[in-house]
């Protein structure tokens, strides 16, 4: 019946069949809002009615939500699966699946196969398919056989193939595309590693101080600070084991972070986030990732800007690649002469995205994640993506926002009797806090006073070493300009981790239990 | 130390809350089996339900069916595709007696008494009428459909575990989509089975085989009217001894291949010993003896002092209590 009415309208109006978008999809129907039609999308407020009014179901399936927090504000019929229960089932469009087991998952994949091969997942997606047609799915990770039973449930995959994600993961090969896309990396020699020796010799022009990182790897677990023999020593294993692995030169650096998304357009260019890296009180891990920083102010406008540009161009090579989509790139910033290199590549969503898509550049045109569907739609647009980057790179578009990954970070093993509710918690001027009230959206916090906290960890979770225990973004800055926690950071971790209480594990045979748990790849990482 | 076990006997055509009472009745049992060696050993639900879409399709309806009666949870959904279960082995003999006039499919079934369901199944779910003695609450450990065909199933005395399924949910597929032994080969050798079992079948022509199936090789389909726990040669030393299969065996076949054998003579021989065992705290003794007589359309079941008739045309629901005792066997 909308077949023959649309049909109908295109002649009315003069339309011919070639006109419309010949793939359009159940829900993107050509004819807006009745009056006229919209075969291509050329403005944001296009962009923004288009996924409004979307019908077909959008997926993001992962651990948590954490990534896309919000999206479904833009979004008509998004869902998110999740295998964390962060909500307690408060929000509408989270579906955790009820029947659960403790598993011990190797990485996010793991837990993505396990939940799209869950009956209860598949009933939630086919209860809502069109058809053969389930919708569309993003995820933060997947592989060859999660692309496998997407298609089996009707699902399109809204990212590039896992292997070509793969092989662009690799950190070599990072270093390879910047090369060639004249985006500098730190000095680096990429080479085998058999001995102390050898390190030595293919690392000469390198200097004494180096950082050793492997082809994949993530927050802090693969990277390795060398100075000399003793550290070569501690990590000589996993170094020899890998084929080649990327020798840098130890540089006065600070981390930073940038998204984007890829499209037919062009690449359009987030704004450069300072990075939370290391701290004690946050990971237990040395150099991992435990946050983000966003303010207009974040490194000089030079440094700003040149991030901006390598970006640009980044995005441009990928797309030569075979990728698009949605990326996000780690640039170190020379403290010493101001060099912007290139860290690494995550060709997917990531930790930072949930500032990315939080900010009030995202919120007066579309969050990036938008631009990331609109490239996988079916949908045809043509947008002037140099006038959005413009506008985006303007300081008064970046408003300030900060995120904290708080994990466990002593080495004691317990199960949780007490955890603290996901939602906005006020902070006193005592520096206590307490719930304020529920809410799914980060924006709900509404000043420095106030923190949004997705809690990870509940009651009846083990807390181990490395353990998530739950993110807190909020609204200004967490580190001061010598790259500090500042006050008020380590009052909302103090305050945060005193909301959480643990009984001791007595009984050694269930501790053992519990740090094998904890150590054989049950501590997973969720972003 | 007596063990008990009630037999009932259940008719619904149509799955609904009879098959519902039976399921809740036995899933804690069942639950806790299937997570014994872990939930992560056992395939997901998708891989269950790609397993029989691929060997099985013609089941999936009914699969359905009893997974929402079951709840719709995810792991009774996998339970029940029976798809990589937890290995289990079972004793068990069968044999086939068939004249011109007659076919008969006669067996003992050996197992701990504690573990079987002692359900007598009279359903019409697709378009055979099947009576049957369920096993992980649809499976079947032997039965009979309306057009004539037989079945039973009896551990094969092999350690060999691989990518398949349990033979009871073969057999059901057996008696739901199939009329004659042909067509049940054809099946037997097709679908693949997570451990050994020798499948014996018989239909209302006379005609009859055994399969021996097994995870690791093709499966042997041979006109052999005899089974007990072994495919070929013995393999697991221990587990034929104890469960005397070369002996059962050896009984059954002097015993078929005796014109004179009767079908009261062959019925009486599982009566008694070396067919009738009472090593019941091994879990080896005999909980029944089943026999069906596809051209009749009758089952019979046989306790020392009890015998249970049934029928298409004549199926009444009763509960019978057996008692399984060091000194032999009692119902009362």
């Amino acid at each position: 019946m909308l077949e023959y009415l649309t049909r109908l309208l295109r002649r009315l109006l003069g339309h011919t069949p070639a006109d419309t978008s010949p793939q359009t999809a159940p829900g993107a129907s050509p004819v807006s809002d009745g009056a006229t039609t919209m075969s291509q999308i050329k403005t944001i407020a296009d962009v923004r009615r288009y996924f409004l009014n979307n019908k077909e179901p959008v997926y993001f399936i992962s651990a948590t939500n954490f990534n896309l927090l919000g999206i479904g504000d833009w979004v008509g019929n998004f869902r998110h699966i999740n295998y964390i229960n962060c909500f307690d089932d408060q929000q509408r469009n989270v579906f955790v699946p009820k029947e659960k087991f403790p598993r011990d998952f190797e990485s996010i994949e793991d837990i993505n196969n396990y939940l799209l091969e869950h009956k209860e997942v598949i009933d939630f997606i086919q209860s809502r398919a069109d058809g053969d047609n389930a919708g569309t799915a993003a995820f933060l990770m997947f592989d060859e056989h999660t692309e496998e039973v997407c298609k089996q449930l009707g699902l399109k995959v809204a990212f590039p193939p896992a292997e070509l994600r793969s092989r662009m993961d690799n950190k070599i090969e990072t270093v390879r595309i910047g090369n060639k896309a004249g985006v500098p990396s730190v000095p680096n020699v990429l080479a085998k590693v058999g001995s102390y020796q050898e390190l030595c010799e293919v690392s000469k022009e390198l200097g004494d101080d180096l950082v050793i990182q492997t082809a994949f790897g993530d927050s802090g677990h693969t990277t390795f600070f060398i100075s000399n023999e003793d550290d070569y020593y501690k990590h000589a294993e996993e170094i020899e084991a890998e084929s080649e692995v990327k020798i840098m030169k130890r540089i006065n650096c600070r981390g930073s972070a940038i998204e984007a998304c890829a499209t037919r357009c062009g690449t359009v260019v987030g704004p450069l986030m300072t990075e939370l890296v290391g701290f004690k009180t946050l990971t237990p891990y040395k150099g991992g990732w435990c946050g983000n920083e966003m303010f207009a102010g974040a490194f000089d406008q030079s440094v700003r800007d040149k991030a901006r540009e390598y970006t640009f161009q980044f995005g441009e090579a990928l797309r030569e690649e075979g990728y698009r989509g949605y990326f996000e790139l780690d640039f170190l910033i020379d403290m010493d002469n101001g060099e912007v290199y290139l860290g690494e590549l995550n060709p997917r969503v990531t930790g930072a995205s949930s500032l990315t898509n939080v900010a009030a550049f995202a919120h007066s045109d579309i969050p990036l994640f938008l631009f990331h569907l609109l490239e996988f739609s079916d949908v045809d647009f043509d947008l002037d993506i140099n006038e959005i980057n413009e506008r985006w790179a303007h300081p008064e578009s970046v408003d300030s926002w900060s995120q904290l990954v708080i994990k466990h970070t002593d080495e004691s093993v317990d199960l949780l009797t007490q955890a603290p509710r996901t939602g906005v918690w006020k902070m006193a001027a005592d520096g206590s806090l307490a719930y304020h009230h529920y809410d799914s959206h980060p924006h709900a916090a509404e000043d420095e006073s106030e923190g949004f906290f997705l809690r990870i960890s509940g009651v009846g979770d083990f807390r181990y070493e490395g353990a998530d225990l739950g993110i807190l973004i909020t609204r200004g800055r967490l580190m001061d300009d010598d790259f500090q926690l500042n006050e008020r950071a380590k009052a909302w971790i103090e305050g945060i981790r005193a909301q959480y209480a643990g009984q001791s594990l007595q009984d050694p045979v269930v501790e053992e239990v519990a740090v094998s748990h904890a150590v054989g790849g049950g501590n997973f990482k969720i972003l | 130390m007596d063990k008990m076990l009630d037999f009932r006997t259940v008719r619904e055509e149509t799955a609904g809350p009879r098959w519902q009472a039976l399921f809740e009745y036995h899933w804690p049992a069942y639950e806790q089996w299937y997570l014994s060696e872990g939930e992560r050993e056992r395939p997901g639900y998708l891989a269950c339900y790609n397993a029989l879409r691929q060997h099985m399709p013609e089941l999936l309806d009914t699969y359905r069916t009893l997974c929402k009666l079951a709840g719709g949870s995810d792991l009774a959904a996998r339970f029940l595709s029976l798809y990589q279960p937890p290995p289990y082995i079972t004793g068990c003999s069968q044999a086939v007696l068939a004249s011109p006039s007659s076919t008969m499919l006669a067996r003992n079934y050996d197992y701990p008494p504690e573990l079987c369901e002692g359900t007598i199944l009279y359903t019409h779910w697709n378009e055979r009428r099947v009576i049957a003695m369920t096993d992980c609450l649809w499976g079947v450990l032997d039965g009979m459909n309306d057009r004539g065909l037989a079945v039973s199933l009896a551990f094969g005395g092999r350690k060999a575990v691989g990518q398949g399924f349990g033979a009871p949910i073969i057999l059901r597929y057996l008696l739901e989509f199939c009329d004659t032994v042909p067509e049940a080969s054809e099946v037997l050798a097709r679908i693949p089975t997570h451990m050994a079992y020798n499948i014996t079948v018989a239909d209302s022509a006379g005609r009859y085989v055994t399969a021996m199936i097994a995870p690791d090789r093709r499966a042997s389909i041979r006109r052999v009217p005899v089974a007990t726990n072994h495919q070929k040669k013995i393999e697991w030393y221990a587990h034929a001894l104890a469960s005397e299969t070369l002996i059962r065996e050896r009984q059954l076949s002097i015993l078929v291949d005796d014109e004179d054998t009767t079908e009261e003579r062959l019925i009486a021989a599982f009566s008694s010993p070396p067919l009738f065992r009472h090593d019941y705290r091994r879990g080896l003794g005999t909980v029944y003896t089943a026999i069906y007589r596809p051209c009749s359309g009758r089952a019979q079941f046989h306790w020392p002092g009890l015998n249970l008739d049934l029928s298409f045309d004549h199926f009444p629901e009763e509960r019978i209590t057996v008692r399984y005792g060091v000194r032999g066997l009692n119902h009362g």
